[in-house]
């Protein structure tokens, strides 16, 4: 406090902008002169705003002649009608001082913090006993400008609970718990955070996190919130969490990955990382608008997740406190606004994945045959058409119908009915495929050129279709430039006008299959159209709009998306680093920009994350907003370090970092308060003791489950369904239910739950778990009943209670006593004291009285009407029970 | 402060009268065994002088969050039911008669009303829609009132209605946020937060702020609009649901009765006040103390949820059905929660987001049926509260995030298969009831059709203000810090609704 007032107070230093005049033009100003609104037509958001002359013909700042500044004057006025800032308290006469002086000293703007590129900062020169790494340095250099002393290293205990609940979100496993334990060497922790961090819970616990900026879900969210198959996206980062994947490389495919020379099927499903924006099913929604909404979500979460930085108010008007200006908005979403993506309900485009043994087998047969036999281009384009289906033009692209219809994104033409599918370009078509449904085994499928009072240009013969859709194929062209085409469905042999005839999907304009000259072509095209017609799993994808296909990008008129402004082209804010030379304009340069070292926001805000997950708060704690208005950073020389060592030293290695963190001594402190630290520091800003901090969600789940050996270590796959109180799915035009899963699915853990947007499985939500329709950028910890009622009386929980009981007893001999302190030393891993054995031996001895007596609720508690209660049994499950719900064993220490 | 310091200060101040507190605490189950639930936690913090003595967020009292609080001034309501239409009604159906529409019926819609508009799916010239309801006056006031709510017809001499309420927003979730937390983002505390954060709650074992949806989906803007923002989370609306537990995991687990649940709570608090001996960390406390809350509410909350009890005639008179999950049985346990001291009810109907493309969208089907299953227990509620003598002191608001257009939505220029009407945020109608607001008076008036406001224009922060008003705050001082300034619900907007006073 005493720092920030000196900072404040103007003096014979030169003034520095970011730290005194920024806050002053933030807090009595710029909501009048700057980027919503601009009073007298004046800013003070730029320095070439604010020295422009105002409405008034006046020069508010004349840079070094304060006396004749008209700012100056006006923030010196008596006369209400002309004081600033206008009907509010007048500036103190410090503030005015300060902006005097600097003034005067030449109106000298500063870039924030948080804009310029990462340097490396020199290590502070402290030297303790206490120290242990150079985080070290720098927190005690702070301490001890503070007069803090900075607490001793936990006991191993705690500290074993705690780096294994950090690390990998579970309770250490007994033989990792047991060896650090049992080793008393010097380098045994290190050695324990070294096991910690090659265990595959280690990619399972930051996946967790991962999934909240990432929005993921198992549903397509809005009213009726379906189903979306994207849960290889989710194994997708617990791989490349567990494999390091350094995280210039994570970014880059999870952004880009479809852009990258040959992606195989890893690096497309990165790309899901921005397919787990919305999808809007309702019927007769504007699939445009829609979409837009997706591609603005997009930017939102780029900025949030990645770079700290709230950039959607600049979807309106320019950022009213950083340096972002509207058009920025629209540029940089340009990078986004070529995607295939169409807000269809199928979740165009997805990624094929041919995993069944045979269609793989077929698949490596065909691209086989393709390689040795026709061009690499042509491979290429069979590859990625199977792969993918693109590229394709969705039927949603149709218009003018007549005895027709748009039924969601699907186009229906009746008998005699036909549509339009505008601005279609042909150059280089040779053949035309449209995958479609009917009923009728008669019919056909008229395509006319530009005009529907013509010949038909191609007449398709349609079939009924008995396995879903299916494809027709007819040569095509050559014919040159864009054109409308016209569809019209003829079938002379059904009556009524409005009888459905076709359904179609999406139409594709190509070249037939290559190599019709060589061997094995009627085997390699037989593969070609199996492969096609088979069902696969998918997943959703980015993919880019071929050249011919390309949208314009426009500004929104104050955000408006159907208001739409000039025209853009993609580019980055100018205040940030200058796009890499030679990169594409793409979200693959986009990629390499975010990655490159010069940027600003990136490293800080991943170290600056790891941090918070650590220590609770964040160095700077608002995560989402590293700007003028977010919360300095408490250790800005830190983060600097950090951020500069992760990509430069660990080369953007995660484990490099977080083993960096978890070495200190700094983070192996003691947690314990003592009233003096409490009331000196309470919000534990300069780390003068360890972290203390509830569990997440997931976390509490899985150490439940981990410690009543319930637990199912099986990892990947479809997400689960562990049990969940009826009643709780609502949703109109959606008959999905939850169905419990079975055998050990039912013990997964939390990472691998079904998470429907609009309903998260409950305990999730309680313990401030969050919606993830938007990214989720913090979760901020609650304390309240309803978390209580959940740990106390969720089943789920229920059976932990159970699962742990059984384990108490099985750990020693009939001794309740032993019981219990086994129990507490395999959830703590140290001895219980004399007042919490008590507490439970008097809970044991109360339940058991009443369980002898009454055997039915034995059994129920037991969860087996049926089964002879044993009273023992129940009297330690209520035990359990209560152990679970401890406060140490709900945060970690 | 951040949010983060300011909790901790919190916290601080707990950690001071811990040690007063501890002697007690650690027999409160024992000493309230004779009547459990009764003994509030606040209970035993009185006349420990913990008051806060900070400038700002004085009203908040971390060792007592929802003890009852005197407002600024005597205030006339107690408690507030706000009953939201989510998808927004059509004004134009219900209270707001315009007979020079229907001369208008089918004719293309004038250039003049659609210049520099913007629509949630109007494209093009769409065509004029005359109102799909016969109207008739009603009352002493002669209020008008369309034939789709004949029961409400019978009550309109209670009602203050305001047929000039604006919005600026005309999507449903932002709009749906604006009327409920004065900022169309999220992230601000809901009214009902405010609320319970000014006057704490009446009764100690029950939320002070509680919601109710009638089955079906949450309302657009998901939980954000009964979210505590930047307010402690104990400010929170709690959801109760209608069927299935109340309040999810309320039940102990089968086998386990009242005296072990007690016997486990004592017995998880007597640990975590060894713990809190050894950490002293102030979060340990806050603990304890919702175990405790936990405990009571377990009690409390399926009594007052238990709507079976209540006698024939009132299910008659709501139209209840005990056990499913519908809007009537809300609008009972709205009147239920009220008696019992809860402070702020939150009612949210859905399936009222009128564009005709589907029948159950269309204002001449799906509007029709709304309007059937909400006419009767609403008016049940106001006839109920009034024969109990609670009108006077329970404010109630019913209202939607906007309106629909005078003109027939046209989605994609295109006729769509029913009558619909789009979002219209320009003018549409709310109307309170009760708790202090003068019965039968209409306020403000728009246009011959109903599209643009003549006077009495009246915003989300305008009602906001006049409901802070009925319940004894001045909106412009009840102020929260946050982020280093102060925030109120009405942002820097709201003028009391002095007209439509008594």
């Amino acid at each position: 406090m005493a720092a920030t007032l000196y900072f404040l107070l103007p003096n014979k230093n030169k003034i520095d902008f970011n730290a005194q005049v920024k806050p002053i033009f933030n807090k009595k100003c710029i909501s009048c002169h700057g980027g919503v609104k601009q009073q007298s037509n004046y800013s003070l958001l730029f320095r070439e705003e604010a020295l422009k002359k105002a409405k008034s013909g006046k020069y508010p700042i004349i840079p070094g002649d304060a006396a004749h500044s008209e700012l100056v004057r006006r923030i010196k006025e008596t006369d209400a009608e002309e004081r600033m800032p206008y009907k509010h308290e007048s500036l103190s006469e410090d503030e005015i001082a300060i902006l005097e002086q600097w003034i005067n000293e030449g109106a000298v703007w500063g870039t924030h913090w948080a804009y310029v590129p990462v340097q490396q900062p020199a290590i502070p020169d402290e030297k303790n006993s206490w120290i242990k790494n150079d985080v070290d340095k720098f927190i005690y250099k702070k301490l001890a400008e503070e007069k803090l002393q900075p607490s001793a290293e936990a006991d191993k205990a705690t500290l074993l609970r705690r780096v294994s609940l950090d690390l990998t979100g579970l309770p250490p496993d007994e033989n990792i718990a047991k060896k650090f334990l049992n080793d008393n060497t010097a380098s045994a922790y290190n050695n324990l955070v070294d096991d910690l961090l090659a265990s595959a819970a280690y990619g399972e616990r930051w996946t967790s996190l991962w999934l909240d900026l990432a929005r993921y879900a198992d549903t397509k969210g809005y009213e009726s919130d379906q189903g979306r198959s994207i849960w290889k996206y989710r194994d997708w980062l617990i791989n490349a969490f567990n494999s390091d994947k350094p995280y210039n490389d994570f970014l880059i495919e999870q952004l880009a990955g479809d852009l990258l020379p040959n992606p195989d099927d890893a690096t497309y499903i990165a790309t899901a990382f921005h397919r787990n924006s919305l999808t809007n099913d309702e019927g007769g929604t504007d699939n445009e608008e829609f979409r837009t909404a997706a591609v603005m979500d997009r930017v939102n979460t780029t900025w949030s997740a990645l770079m700290g930085t709230t950039f959607n108010c600049v979807q309106c008007h320019s950022h009213p406190y950083d340096p972002f200006k509207h058009d920025e908005y629209y540029k940089f979403m340009a990078f986004f606004n070529n995607s295939r993506d169409e807000d269809t309900e199928a979740d165009y485009p997805l990624l094929r994945q041919y995993s069944n043994e045979k269609d793989s087998a077929r698949f490596v047969q065909l691209m086989d045959w393709l390689n040795k036999n026709v061009s690499p281009k042509e491979a290429k384009e069979q590859y990625d058409f199977l792969k993918t289906w693109q590229p394709t033009v969705n039927a949603l692209r149709c218009d003018e119908f007549v005895n027709a219809a748009m039924t969601g994104w699907l186009t229906e033409i009746r008998n005699y009915g036909s549509c339009r599918l505008k601005d279609i370009s042909l150059d280089g078509c040779t053949e035309f495929t449209v995958q479609f449904v009917s009923i009728h085994n008669t019919g056909q499928l008229e395509i006319y050129i530009d005009s529907l009072n013509t010949k038909p240009y191609k007449i398709i013969k349609a079939w009924a279709t008995t396995k879903g859709w299916d494809f027709a194929t007819v040569p095509f062209g050559p014919i040159a430039g864009k054109h409308n085409l016209y569809f019209k469905y003829v079938n002379t042999t059904i009556k009524p006008e409005h009888e459905n005839g076709i359904l179609m999907q999406w139409f594709r304009f190509a070249n037939p299959f290559p190599g019709k000259e060589k061997a094995g072509y009627a085997a390699a095209k037989n593969l070609f159209d199996s492969l096609m017609r088979s069902n696969p799993e998918t997943t959703p994808i980015m993919m880019e709009n071929p050249s011919n296909m390309q949208r314009t990008s426009n500004v929104f008129e104050r955000g408006n998306w159907m208001v739409k402004g000039k025209e853009v082209m993609p580019d980055v804010p100018h205040i940030l680093n200058a796009f890499p030379e030679g990169a594409a304009k793409n979200r693959l340069g986009l990629a390499m920009w975010l990655t490159d070292k010069k940027n600003p926001l990136v490293a800080r805000t991943m170290v600056n994350r790891l941090w918070e997950q650590l220590f609770g708060t964040g160095i700077a704690e608002t995560l989402e907003d590293l700007g003028t208005q977010g919360i300095p950073p408490t250790h800005k020389e830190l983060l600097d370090y950090l951020a500069w060592k992760f990509m430069n030293d660990d080369n953007w290695s995660i484990k490099k970092l977080l083993k960096e963190i978890v070495l200190s001594a700094t983070y192996r402190q003691d947690s314990k308060i003592n009233e003096a630290l409490l009331k000196k520091d309470p919000n534990n800003k300069f780390y003068a003791r360890g972290p203390r901090v509830r569990l997440s969600a997931e976390q509490l789940r899985d150490q439940g489950l981990q410690v009543s050996n319930l637990l199912s270590r099986k990892m990947y796959g479809m997400p689960v369904m562990p049990f969940q109180p009826e009643g709780i799915w609502h949703n109109p035009y959606n008959d999905a239910k939850w169905k419990m899963s079975e055998g050990e699915d039912m013990y997964r853990r939390a990472v691998y739950t079904y998470w429907k947007r609009t309903s998260p499985y409950p305990s999730m939500i309680t313990f401030d778990g969050a919606q993830r329709t938007v990214c989720v950028i913090r979760r901020i910890n609650t304390n309240t009943p309803l978390q209580a009622l959940t740990a106390l009386n969720d089943s789920a929980y229920l059976v932990m209670a159970r699962g742990l009981a059984l384990r108490m007893q099985q750990l020693t001999g009939k001794d309740v006593k032993t019981q219990i302190e086994k129990g507490y030393e395999a959830m703590m891993y140290k001895a219980i004291s004399d007042a919490k054995l008590n507490a439970l031996m008097e809970l044991y001895n109360i339940s058991l009285a009443k369980y002898k007596r009454d055997n039915k609720a034995a059994s129920e508690i037991l969860g087996d009407k049926n089964k002879p209660a044993n009273a023992e049994t129940a009297a330690m499950v209520v035990v359990a029970n209560a152990m679970l719900n401890t406060d140490e064993w709900l945060n970690k220490n | 402060m951040t949010q983060n310091e300011l909790h901790n200060q919190q916290l601080v101040k707990e950690a001071e009268i811990a040690a007063m507190q501890y002697h007690t605490r650690r027999h409160f189950i024992k000493e309230s065994a004779m009547g459990l639930g009764a003994l509030a936690l606040g209970y035993l913090f009185d006349g420990c002088g913990s008051k806060s003595t900070a400038a700002d967020n004085s009203l908040f009292d971390a060792a007592n969050p929802l003890a009852p609080k005197p407002p600024m001034f005597p205030g006339k309501a107690k408690s507030v039911i706000f009953i939201h239409m989510a998808g927004a009604p059509s004004q134009l159906e219900l209270f707001s008669y315009k007979p020079e529409l229907s001369k208008l019926d089918g004719q293309d819609c004038p250039q003049s009303l659609l210049e520099g508009k913007k629509f949630a799916f109007i494209r093009g010239v769409p065509k004029m829609l005359g109102p799909q309801a016969a109207f008739k006056q009603y009352g002493q006031s002669g209020m008008w009132l369309s034939d789709n709510l004949p029961h409400l017809s019978t009550v309109v001499d209670e009602i203050a209605m305001l047929q000039a309420v604006t919005t600026d927003q005309f999507n449903h979730a932002p709009a749906q946020l604006l009327m409920h937390s004065g900022s169309a983002r999220q992230g601000r505390p809901s009214m009902g937060s405010w609320v319970t954060y000014g006057l704490g709650s009446e009764n100690k074992n029950l939320p002070g702020f509680v919601v109710l949806t009638s089955g079906g989906n949450n309302p657009d803007a998901g939980k954000a609009i009964w979210g505590s923002g930047f307010l402690p989370s104990v400010y929170q609306g709690v959801q109760c649901r209608s069927e299935g537990d109340p309040v999810l995991f309320i039940k102990d687990p089968n086998g386990m009765d009242r005296d072990i649940r007690k016997a486990s709570i004592e017995a998880i608090n007597k640990i975590n006040q060894d713990e809190y001996t050894e950490y002293k960390d102030p979060e340990i406390l806050s603990r304890i103390a919702q175990y405790e809350m936990a405990y009571k509410m377990q009690v409390s909350v399926p009594e007052v949820m238990n709507i079976s009890d209540e006698p024939a005639y009132i299910h008659e008179m709501y139209g209840t059905k005990p056990g499913e999950a519908n809007f009537a049985n809300n609008v009972l346990l709205a009147r239920k929660l009220v008696e019992k001291g809860v402070r702020f009810v939150q009612l949210f109907d859905w399936g009222w987001d009128t564009h005709g493309d589907s029948a159950n969208a269309a204002i001449e089907v799906g509007l029709i049926n709304k309007c059937r299953s909400v006419d009767k227990p609403i008016t049940a509620l106001l006839l109920d509260l009034k024969q109990r003598g609670l009108l006077d002191e329970t404010l109630v608001v019913w209202g939607a995030e906007f309106g629909r257009t005078p003109m027939r939505e046209n989605r994609d220029g295109k006729t769509m298969p029913f009558k619909g009407r789009d979002h219209h945020g320009e003018a549409f109608s709310m109307w309170m009831a009760g708790g202090g607001i003068k019965g039968g008076i209409t306020y403000g008036e728009t246009d011959e059709i109903g599209y643009s406001i003549v006077n009495g224009k009246t915003e989300a922060f305008d009602i906001q203000a006049t409901i802070l008003n009925q319940l004894g705050f001045d909106h412009e001082k009840l102020t929260y810090e946050s982020q280093g300034r102060p925030f109120r619900l009405t942002d820097v907007y709201g003028k009391v609704i002095r007209e439509i006073i008594a």
